[in-house]
């Protein structure tokens, strides 16, 4: 016989022509199975736990019953402690279950029924309340259209939307209660009101920050020192603890939110899974009731099967490139690169251009200009932001990667852009720092760059979205209609979008504090903006984005955006020195001068562990032991895959161990049955016992398939007689 | 309608909200629905218990299931005598064995019945075939289905036996993240 090794998913699974024929008699034997199938313990207990519904009238299921009358009454007992409606078995049996739970009340006492009662209760009440909380959730039915028209990728980007409202009204909050409120209360200075209006103020002072908008809490000139003074409750200590506290909440949540997502997407072992049996078994979605939206279903699911195709064809391609091929590709890849690299500087030349011609001073000019000067660089900034991801979108295509990969390079590189972008620009203001109150500029750089974004949003919906739809609706044939195609919604780009707006808001915080109300309200807006935009303007793209493994992109891309406010932030309150006439830290030399005023009026211990906590003797042990127990957990982590992997291997042994001795077990029957049956029988017996002809749900249906099956540890022959009918 | 106190005693309303995930409010408005399928065959008073089964193809007709492409699956599964005609206790079953409140395994152990076409308790090559084609429409090609198939095969068999049993199935679908949020059925 011959041994065909299939090497799949790891292990080893053995063929051989003894599966379907067998050597010692002339029939075949793929009804081996059914004969003495159903009287293996692993049938039973599938029996047992799954109660078919077919069981009043047939055989199959009372025969156990009858044989193993003890096991019957161990399920019962089993069944007895889950919630009878989650059993899962036909009405007249849970009424039964529940007919004789109710005789065991009886016999249980009125304390047991009375607490089973309470649980029953207070879990409906919990049900209730669930449902209520989650009817509260805004927007939620505004999702819930949007996921059927348009797919689970684009609903991620709302959710995603969503979750940054809340976090930025949990930062309003925590930057209310510690920096505005006790400015608002206890504020010295009896005739400086919260909005004072002067001579020279104008409308335009709103898009630039000066004038009126200077002198209001917005900035952080407006805080000072006022009459909550002690020593370790003052002004600008809460002003820095707030700071702080925001940024660690914000790094905690984004932490968790990114964690959570990774467990669910990488811990399966595939980057990029294309799960196929997910696809498969979980891929229609129940509620659809709309025939379009199930058609668009349908559609989603066929080219999510297309792409996986398409890349097993791309991986096929790949595997026969010659070495010519490669390498004119890799000089190919080279150039573009080298390409995306001339634009990225070409980017922030721009930039540092913009900066410099917006910081030069200008005089006589009319204020409109003035206004457009000093808008430079968010200008410049978000003009090449627009338009260099879609150039590296086009730039990807050349490079013949898998369209995965070719996403991913697309979102990798204009991430950097963006992030870079900004960090380019906020060293380029740091050059100039030294002019009086300087914190108060930059604070207004920033908010200039939030406003800026939401006007570009704003600006980019009604004069771009809508025209482009009402050109293809009105004309559909023009050239410039050909051109520009469907608008569909490219969700990694908004999606870079929310992210550096949020990246803006953590770094501007400290010398801005009001920036989370600002964007709180512009993104609520952003969501409606988008939401008409999406609804109103753009098709369903014919390319799903795959939802799950996405969200821990963006959560990740949030992340970036954290560190690098905190690092630039961090190197700020190092670097340079407090202005002196402005803010709350008037007259320190750092920032930290408060936290080392209220330290030193501690109690001698107190202090004494504060300066310890802080210092390297502390630190450096904590690190190392940090690097000791993730060594240990990825040791662990190693040590169970390998368990996994050995588990593996021995469950496809003992099932080919099982088929193996069940075939023998059958042909040693039959051999018997021929000896005492007449010649002309033989065929009768071919379809099995008379016992397996009467349950059409028991192990019959492999007529067709082909078990494979060899057993390596056993002999091949010979021990069959042995093997006793009671097996 | 009548009121509540002429389609059901009070204790089959007991009965029925100890073995669905249903309040009263709910199976009223399930029994609502049954009559109106067939409102000269079912009838409004539901206290001694008539004997009356649906056809099939009346139930998949109902908004919820027209577009499913496995409403004939799910109707046989739940039925009891295996041929799709179903009684209100069915009916009622149905939806709450595939209802949002429903844990995951009673769904997993349902859905290995949805999905397992010739009833012999396993999910073998041609059980995943018909489901994928159901799925597609037919429109992908064979050799294309054969791909699929083979690779959600070799995913999910952990025992080797190129079946998908339902140890297998459970397994693979435990770690499904969008299991418990499509396979479930609004009323």
């Amino acid at each position: 016989m011959e041994d065909k090794e299939c090497n799949s998913g790891g292990f080893m699974r053995l063929l051989s022509e003894e599966s379907c024929s067998s050597t010692v008699t002339g029939e075949s034997c793929v009804n081996y199975q059914t004969e003495i199938f159903n009287q293996l313990p692993s049938s039973l207990a599938r029996r047992r736990t799954h109660h078919h519904h077919q069981d009043r009238g047939t055989i199959e299921t009372s025969h156990p019953v009858e044989k193993h009358p003890e096991l019957a009454g161990e399920a019962r007992d089993r069944a007895s402690t889950q919630p009878i409606r989650s059993l899962p078995v036909c009405m007249q049996r849970k009424r039964e279950a529940r007919d004789l739970r109710h005789l065991q009340t009886r016999t249980v006492g009125r304390w047991e029924s009375w607490k089973r009662n309470q649980r029953i209760n207070r879990k409906r009440l919990g049900e209730q309340v669930g449902e209520a909380m989650s009817r509260l959730l805004p927007w939620s039915s505004t999702l819930h259209t949007i996921e059927g028209r348009f797919g689970v990728g684009v609903k991620a980007y709302f959710v995603f939307l969503r979750y940054l409202v809340y976090l930025n009204l949990l930062l309003c909050l925590v930057i209310g209660g510690t920096i505005l409120i006790p400015t608002v209360v206890y504020d010295s200075d009896a005739d400086r009101g919260l909005l004072r209006f002067e001579g020279n103020d104008s409308v335009l002072d709103f898009f630039v920050g000066s004038g009126f908008l200077e002198r209001s809490p917005v900035f952080y000139g407006f805080y000072a020192r006022s009459s909550l003074d002690l020593l370790c409750l003052n002004t600008p200590l809460l002003f820095l603890l707030g700071t702080l506290t925001v940024l660690i909440l914000s790094l905690v949540m984004v932490v968790r939110r990114t964690v959570v997502g990774y467990k669910h997407t990488w811990l399966l072992g595939n980057r990029y899974n294309i799960h196929m049996s997910y696809k498969v078994f979980c891929g229609w979605d129940f509620c659809i009731q709309d025939p379009e939206v199930a058609d668009l279903k349908l559609s989603f699911i066929r080219n999510e099967l297309k792409l996986y195709l398409e890349e097993e064809r791309f991986q096929q391609r790949e595997a026969r490139r010659t070495l010519g091929q490669w390498a004119r590709l890799y000089f190919l890849r080279g150039l573009l690169h080298f390409l995306v690299l001339v634009l990225l500087g070409g980017a922030f030349c721009l930039i540092y251009h913009a900066t410099k011609a917006s910081q030069a001073e200008r005089s006589g000019d009319y204020l409109i200009l003035t206004v457009l000067f000093q808008y430079l660089p968010p200008i410049v900034i978000t003009l090449v932001n627009f338009f260099l991801p879609h150039v590296f979108r086009h730039i990807s295509s050349f490079e013949d990667y898998s369209i995965t990969t070719q996403v991913n390079a697309t979102l990798v590189r204009s991430i950097f852009l963006k992030l870079a972008s900004l960090g380019m620009y906020l060293f380029f203001l740091f050059q100039n720092s030294q002019q009086d109150c300087w914190e108060n500029q930059f604070g207004k750089e920033m908010y200039k760059l939030a406003v800026f974004d939401f006007l570009a949003c704003f600006c980019n919906t009604f004069f771009i979205a809508y025209p482009r739809k009402w050109l293809v609706d009105r004309y559909p044939s023009s050239w410039l209609a050909r051109l520009s195609g469907k608008q569909h919604f490219l969700i990694p780009f908004n999606v870079l979008d929310l992210v550096y707006s949020q990246t803006v808001t953590w770094v501007g915080l400290f010398y801005c504090p009001m920036l989370p109300f600002i964007e709180t309200v512009k993104l609520m807006a952003i969501f409606y903006i988008k939401k008409l935009t999406v609804l109103q303007c753009c098709v369903p793209a014919q390319r799903m984005f795959r939802a799950s493994s996405s969200s821990v992109l963006f959560h990740f891309m949030l992340l970036l955006g954290l560190i690098m406010a905190v690092i630039t932030l961090g190197s700020n309150l190092h670097k340079f020195e407090p202005s002196s006439s402005c803010g709350p830290f008037v007259g320190s030399a750092t920032v930290f001068n408060v936290t080392a005023v209220c330290v030193d009026s501690l109690p001698g211990p107190a202090q004494s562990t504060l300066r310890y906590l802080s210092s390297e003797a502390f630190v450096l042990p904590v690190i190392l032991a940090q690097i000791v127990v993730l060594t240990s957990f990825e040791s662990r982590r190693r040590a169970n895959g390998k368990a996994i992997e050995r588990l593996k291997d021995m469950l496809v042994m003992s099932t080919s161990d099982k088929h193996f001795l069940l075939k023998q077990h059958t042909l040693s029957l039959r051999r018997q049955k021929k000896t005492f049956k007449a010649p002309t029988t033989v065929s009768g017996t071919r379809e099995g016992s008379p016992t397996t002809m009467k349950d059409p749900s028991a192990g019959i249906g492999e007529d067709s398939h082909i078990a494979q099956l060899k057993d390596p540890s056993a002999q091949p022959t010979g021990d069959d007689i042995k093997i006793d009918r009671g097996l | 309608m009548g009121n509540k106190q002429t389609i059901f005693t009070d204790e089959q309303f007991e009965a029925y909200q100890d073995c669905t995930f249903f309040t009263r409010k709910e199976i009223l408005q399930l029994h609502g629905r049954f009559h109106e399928l067939a409102p000269h065959l079912v009838p409004l008073d539901y206290t001694n218990q008539p004997d009356v089964s649906l056809p099939l193809a009346l139930i998949v007709s109902m908004p919820e299931l027209k577009e499913n492409p496995f409403r004939h699956r799910i109707v046989e599964v739940f039925s009891e005598d295996g041929q799709g005609n179903m009684s209100f206790n069915d009916f009622v079953d149905m939806f709450s064995a595939l209802c949002e409140t429903a844990p995951r395994e009673l769904k997993t152990i349902y859905a290995f019945k949805i999905y397992d076409f010739n009833v012999d308790n396993f999910l073998c090559k041609e059980d995943l075939e018909k489901t994928l084609n159901r799925l597609t429409k037919g429109e992908l090609t064979p050799e294309e289905v054969n791909l699929v198939c083979s690779k959600a095969m070799e995913e999910a068999d952990l025992d080797g036996d190129s079946k998908l049993s339902f140890s297998d199935f459970e397994n693979m679908i435990s770690k499904a993240p969008d299991f418990l949020s499509t396979f479930h059925l609004r009323i």
